[in-house]
């Protein structure tokens, strides 16, 4: 296996050759990156492979040393449909 | 209402809440993980002084502290969101039930970044942090011969506890050189790395420096000269001028291909070779885990010193939010200590902000008690981590500055004494 083939993000399947086709062609901020590819959109929410998106990323980031390059949300954790909404118990 | 939520049960947590309960406030403290600790629970090392630091003992005693101290303790309870409304309400959001109070420290620690070497979605590797807590909280061997991907301050001391408790590691090597794996191949800013750590290191790291790392002729030399098949710490070869390209195995881990590398770290062609591995660890270093404070709107800097984005706090551990706290690693990577010490500084600010009277000096000793720890510390995850602590300092006066311009306050109670 080459590195090209390798699984970056393993819930939506990104590979390190589509992460770096698409920065190098977009010329990508992470968020664009994660946005265009899928990578770290599954899901786990990217809690494994968010380092390695962002250090993919080719793009200018704007303020990167004040702003988080990737957003998080909740749910922080993976939580079924029933108990976020209340009806479960 | 509970007085005090702190979420996270490690060093930082399991002090802030002890502290904050010993001052008469009712504290909860939340944690995803079954056992209180956090990951101070894998730590097993030689102290300096021939001292055994076993995190086992060191969080039942903080445990136990806490639990005298009368503070609740939730285990395997994943915290998902975390919000506040404007009459400084904080709400915290679990997958049951959704607890509130006025005073939140966020105790979270840190996470272990990824190494990408084509086979690591493989089953059999595992993070190093992964093997520790499999080795020396459940009792249970990764395997029988291992190899870790990554050299830094953490993977050389899992990997003798790997060696202590029987497991044989074949290598600690490199990964191979990519555009995400980066300066972690480059065995020039590795050695350099180690180098810095190797003069206060505990004895297994002090013994491993005198091999070749504080010889002068070979600091010169660097990496050139670095022997092919490694230097022996603890009868495991650390392989500099090695990486490894390739982890192999059908269904599962069969083992790895290794090459030699330049001294930039670009592989040789012609030299792979193939190592038997039954686990494979990788070892990509530790960073903040601040998903809540990032949710909750904390503003954050990029600090590499403190090893990644780290929420604006200032020296009694107040966030910019009203009732928002950090404290431990979700501050910038320190060891357990300097945790513990950031923990009971949180405590106190916190008991002071809930209107517990004559509190000042016992916080301004806290303060200086963390310093002290980070003097003594044995091992700094990264040399610069003093520089770092003051860059997030200056970054709060000017946040504060700016709010003095406005009119505003700094936070709600961070002048307000006691």
């Amino acid at each position: 296996m080459t590195d090209f083939e390798m699984i970056i993000c393993r819930c939506e399947e990104v590979t390190y050759g589509e992460l770096i086709k698409t920065a190098e062609e977009f010329n990508c901020t992470a968020r664009e990156l994660k946005l265009r590819t899928r990578a770290g959109m599954g899901y786990c929410g990217g809690r494994t492979c968010r380092p390695m998106v962002d250090k993919a990323a080719r793009g200018p980031e704007i303020s990167k040393d004040t702003e988080i390059t990737l957003k998080y949300q909740p749910p922080l954790r993976p939580i079924s449909f029933g108990r976020l909404g209340g009806k479960e118990k | 209402m509970t007085d005090v939520i702190v979420i996270g049960a490690g060093p930082a947590g399991l002090s802030a809440a002890a502290v904050a309960a010993e001052k008469g406030l009712n504290v909860l403290v939340i944690d995803e993980y079954m056992k209180p600790g956090g990951r101070l629970l894998g730590q097993l090392y030689e102290e300096p002084d021939g001292s055994w630091w076993n995190g086992i003992e060191e969080s039942a005693k903080l445990f136990n502290r806490a639990a005298e101290a009368g503070v609740t303790i939730k285990l395997q309870t994943p915290v998902n969101n975390i919000e506040t409304t404007a009459d400084g309400i904080w709400s915290v959001y679990t997958e049951e039930e959704t607890f509130v109070t006025r005073h939140l420290l966020i105790a979270t620690g840190a996470a272990e970044a990824p190494v990408p070497v084509p086979g690591w979605t493989l089953p059999g590797v595992m993070s190093v942090g992964a093997a520790q807590v499999m080795t020396n909280v459940h009792r249970v061997k990764p395997g029988n011969r291992g190899v870790i991907i990554g050299i830094n301050v953490l993977s050389a001391a899992i990997a003798m506890e790997l060696k202590l408790a029987g497991v044989e590691v074949a290598s600690l090597s490199l990964p191979g050189k990519n555009s995400m794996t980066e300066e972690s191949a480059d065995p020039r800013k590795v050695l350099n790395s180690l180098l810095h750590v190797s003069h206060m290191a505990p004895s297994p790291l002090v013994r491993f420096g005198s091999r070749f790392l504080q010889n002068d002729i070979m600091k010169k030399l660097g990496v050139s000269f670095f022997p092919k098949n490694g230097v022996k710490m603890w009868d495991i070869p650390v392989q500099l001028r090695k990486a490894v390209i390739e982890i192999y195995g059908e269904n599962e881990v069969e083992g790895v291909v290794m090459a030699n590398v330049t001294s930039d770290g670009e592989v040789i062609k012609g030299t792979e070779e193939r190592i038997t591995a039954d686990f494979v660890c990788i070892a990509g270093g530790l960073y903040p885990l601040a998903e809540l404070a990032a949710v909750a709107g904390c503003p954050f800097y990029l600090i590499d010193e403190l090893g990644g984005y780290v929420p604006l706090h200032n020296e009694q551990m107040e966030t910019t939010l009203k009732g928002l706290y950090v404290a431990g690693n979700i501050t910038g990577i320190e060891g357990a200590k300097v945790a513990a010490a950031q923990g009971t500084t949180a405590g106190l600010t916190i008991a002071r902000n809930s209107g517990i009277h004559g509190l000042v000096k016992e916080i301004q000793l806290a303060i200086q008690s963390i310093k002290q720890t980070r003097d003594n510390a044995s091992i700094q995850f990264h040399p610069e981590v003093k520089k770092g602590r003051e860059i997030i300092q200056e970054k709060w006066e000017e946040h504060a500055r700016a709010l003095e311009g406005t009119g505003s306050e700094v936070t709600s109670e961070a002048e307000a004494g006691g």
